[in-house]
């Protein structure tokens, strides 16, 4: 660990130290009635630092200070995530500091297990189709939270399977891939002005298409459908850098969203209030009205932590918690947070390019594109940059499935690229 | 491999690019929109501010209390309907209107200035809100309440220099003190008495756009001081129409100043087909007539026609304030202001400084020229002809003795029942020029409602 990195480490800490001092200050304004129960966290938070700074020096030793950096960076946003919950929900605390440890731990396993990484990389329709079983199962067996039929439970738990199809996802488009990349360059076929290899060889892509589509139909999960579709378009170009792919993917797109924008409502709803958000702002646009008045307010330097008023955004803890952060810490917050998103998938660009096997590439590069993606859907969403689809932002929304995948994918990232040092 | 990572590149390119325009968008949120956000009234955190806040005072602008929180919390109004559009009201339930929606955070103690500072704005902000000082007159204020006598209608009076507002009145008005009880029945009301005449309410200006028409056709050159008008009682304007003079009057020969005295019809109405389409397009957008005042004072847009689509008869009839135009009391109050301050339109305003409970002054009014809509001659031979007016024309009941007082009666057809009554003008006291209009829906003749209106006005400043 060098110097940069343990100022970068301090900072964290210094972060967390100033944001729970502000929480506790805001819950406990008078200092004769102090809540000591408050406290309950920092045992937590405490050995979840202690890990993340073994995991750093250990990473650092075995791998690249890249991927040093990227860790750094998860730990940075995981931290702030935890705050900004904190601050908006004092009893989902402890529980996010929780998953924070468990994505750690099961980034730990995924960089031990580069071997099998590597192999599991031959196996592309095994991969392929348990990508689909997941993306199926809770559609059968699956739960309605919040309008969305994509929750499993077990016991105690509650899984979304689709957070961690995307890890499948990425795999099977990286194995499948470089393996037909020459063919699925080969321009037999034509479809109207489209060159386009034969069918069978598009098979694979189309069930991914399909599955998608019927996430989005059946399960109503509109961000992860997005998600799940826009990576397989991107990755299948980064492969065989055939331009009619992307038009034909954007051909799909455009005539599944007028299609559905007819024929479901929630679809139509979500447009209308894109595009006029002030014909109904007590009514179906109350989120991203209430979301643009926070992020208005912010102004530049923001209310001040714990000063604005972000939990007048229903559900702000989930997929709004970028509104919160912009209405509390301002303009500063938010680019900051925009820049730290860009520098974490610059950094998985880099590792991706310095890889010597084509799948290795296209999947370091895939799971880049997956937090990419993720960031920009919802950052853009709540910002009213474009129609609204929720998906979690990385590393900070709340909630374990979305926390654990995220490390997963790290991991994986971590794991396959090369140990020497690249330079920083 | 190597045509993977040139694909790996572009795409990289692409995407950060996108999030650049991301970016972008971002800093024009926080940055541009933040800025004309503040006034939301929608926006629930300016309900909030007031949560352990003692509201501020707002104040007339001889330091009398408007509208003051009193020891029991509630919100207390001293002067009732007569101010209720200057003031508005503030509850929690039924929201904020007037100058407590539009000086919200001012009042619960947060200022442009303090937002920008961020989290130190928040460290400087105590629990005590600012008050407003602002420009009206509550003896003006009230006198023109009360002489409008509860009838629907309208009173603006402008400081013609600065622009100050120093009356706005419109009737019948709601209670601030009880308007969360009559909120339902008020909604309801026929009367509309949560419609604020004096800057929402559209009317037909009848002859009061005369001194207008005059500055337009010296301008344009249509005709000169010296021509001999000749009115027969009626202006043949083709297809069987005719325009013809109030009380079927006959004013025979006369020139451009007697026309404006007396109010002749078959003048304006041969002017404005002389002037024509472009013309009148050109002399409104001059006076303003496109754009609606805004801010703290949220103007209606005046109705002006699409000239060119107009025939003739049309044509004539914009030429005596009908056909299909509609103006705003506020909008007349400031073409008579113009006229006052030598030709030249200020902008104008209600709100004269904030205070902070400390004394400091937060903010000041900077006066702001609109445009010049005349030259200072046509605007001296304008006073002059609209003293005249008042003197010997149709306009005597506003006279003043010792006050040089100017005006022009309206008296506009309607669709609804009796003619609309106005009169707008100025006077020239000893400490301002102050301007003014005036309206009686359905009051009939401006000569005999809207003008003896203007005589209260101007008397409740010599108190």
């Amino acid at each position: 660990m060098n110097r940069t990195h343990f100022k970068f480490f301090l900072s964290t800490v210094l972060m967390l130290f100033c944001g729970f001092s502000l929480i506790f200050i805001h819950r406990n304004p008078t200092i004769s009635n102090v809540n000591y129960a408050d406290f309950k966290y920092l045992p937590w938070i405490a050995s979840a630092l202690i890990m993340a700074i073994i995991i750093e020096i250990v990473v650092v030793r075995i791998k690249s200070r890249r991927c040093a950096w990227m860790f750094s960076c998860a730990c940075f946003l995981s931290c702030l995530g935890i705050l900004a919950i904190a601050r908006l929900d004092y009893a989902l605390t402890i529980p996010q500091i929780r998953w924070f440890i468990v994505g750690m731990a099961a980034f730990i396993v995924a960089v031990r297990s580069e071997k099998i990484l590597r192999q599991m990389l031959n196996y592309e329709y095994i991969l392929g189709i348990s990508c689909i079983i997941l993306l199926i199962i809770p559609l059968i067996f699956g739960v309605d939270i919040g309008g969305n039929k994509n929750w499993l439970i077990l016991g105690n738990f509650r899984i979304q399977p689709s957070e961690f199809a995307k890890i499948l996802l990425v795999f099977f488009l990286a194995a499948y891939l470089s393996e037909h990349r020459k063919t699925l360059d080969l321009r037999e076929k034509r479809l109207l002005f489209f060159k386009l290899p034969p069918i069978r060889f598009l098979a694979p892509l189309i069930a991914i298409w399909g599955a998608s589509l019927l996430m989005f139909v059946v399960a109503r999960d509109l961000g992860a459908a997005l998600i799940f579709f826009a990576v397989a378009v991107v990755m299948t170009y980064a492969a065989t850098g055939n331009k009619s792919y992307f038009i034909f993917a954007l051909v799909f797109f455009v005539t599944g969203a007028i299609i559905s924008y007819y024929a479901f409502n929630h679809v139509q709803i979500r447009f209308n209030i894109w595009l006029n958000p002030w014909s109904d702002p007590r009514g179906a646009a109350y989120q991203i009205v209430e979301s643009l008045f926070a992020i208005e307010n912010g102004n530049v330097w923001g209310a001040g932590f714990t000063k604005g008023y972000p939990t007048f955004i229903p559900e702000v803890h989930t997929d709004f918690i970028f509104s919160a952060i912009a209405e509390e810490l301002g303009l500063v917050g938010s680019i900051s947070l925009i820049l730290i998103y860009s520098l974490f998938f610059y950094q998985s660009v880099v590792i991706s390019l310095a890889s010597v096997k084509e799948e290795e590439m296209l999947l370091i590069f895939g799971a880049g594109i997956m937090f990419f993606l993720q960031t920009f859907i919802i950052m853009g969403g709540v910002t009213k940059f474009f129609p609204l689809t929720g998906v979690t932002l990385p590393f900070m929304s709340y909630g374990g499935s979305s926390m654990v995948s995220c490390f997963i994918l790290l991991g994986v990232i971590v794991a396959l690229s090369r140990k020497e040092n690249v330079n920083v | 491999m190597y045509n993977i990572k040139r694909n790996i590149l572009k795409l990289t390119a692409i995407f950060f690019i996108l999030f650049a325009f991301f970016t972008a968008y971002v800093i024009y949120l926080q940055l541009i929109q933040s800025a004309s956000h503040a006034h939301n009234p929608l926006d629930s955190r300016n309900s909030v501010l007031n949560d352990n806040i003692v509201r501020g005072a707002i104040y007339d602008n001889r330091g009398r209390i408007l509208a003051k929180n009193g020891d029991d919390g509630a919100r207390y109004y001293p002067f009732g309907e007569a101010m209720a559009f200057v003031t508005g009201y503030a509850d929690k339930k039924i929201g904020t209107g007037g100058a407590e929606s539009y000086f919200n955070q001012e009042l619960s103690g947060k200022t442009k200035e303090l937002t920008m500072m961020g989290p130190i704005g928040e460290l400087l902000r105590n629990n005590q809100g600012n008050d407003l000082i602002l420009t009206v007159d509550s003896e003006c204020q009230q006198a023109a309440f009360d002489a409008l006598e509860g009838r629907r209608g309208a009173v603006v009076a402008l400081d013609a220099t600065t622009g100050a507002i120093l009356a706005l009145v419109s009737s019948p008005a709601y209670n601030p003190n009880r308007i969360v009880e009559e909120w339902s029945a008020l909604n309801e009301g026929e009367d509309h008495p949560l419609l604020n005449r004096a800057i929402n309410g559209l009317y037909p200006p009848g002859s009061i756009i005369k001194p207008m028409i005059v500055d337009m056709a010296l301008e344009n050159a249509v005709t000169d001081e010296h021509e001999l008008f000749t009115c027969g009682g009626f202006l043949d304007v083709g297809g069987g129409f005719s325009i013809k003079e109030a009380h079927d009057g006959v004013h025979g020969n006369l020139h451009l100043k007697d026309a404006l005295v007396e109010s002749c019809n078959v003048t304006f109405g041969t002017l404005a087909i002389r002037l024509g389409a472009d013309n009148l397009e050109k002399g409104f957008k001059r006076y303003g007539f496109y754009e609606p005042i805004r801010g703290e004072i949220f103007e209606s847009a005046s109705h002006i026609p699409e000239f060119k689509t107009l025939d003739k008869g049309d044509i004539a009839q914009i030429g005596i304030g009908q056909s299909m135009l509609l103006v705003t009391p506020i909008r007349m109050a400031l073409i008579a202001s113009s006229i006052a301050n030598d030709g030249v339109m200020t902008e104008p305003y209600l709100l004269e400084k904030i205070i902070s409970s400390k004394g400091i002054i937060l903010n000041e009014h900077k006066k702001k020229e609109l445009s010049r809509v005349m030259t200072k001659e046509r605007a001296g031979l304008l006073k002059n002809w609209m003293e005249e007016v008042v003197l010997s024309g149709t306009g005597k009941a506003a006279k003043v003795s010792g006050i040089r007082v100017a005006g022009k009666t309206g008296t506009a057809e309607n669709s609804s029942d009796k003619e609309h009554s106005w009169f707008i003008g100025f006077a020239e006291l000893e400490k301002r020029k102050i301007a003014f209009a005036i309206l009686i829906e359905n009051g009939g003749s401006g000569a005999d409602t809207a003008a003896p209106i203007a005589r209260k006005l101007i008397l409740s400043f010599e108190k």
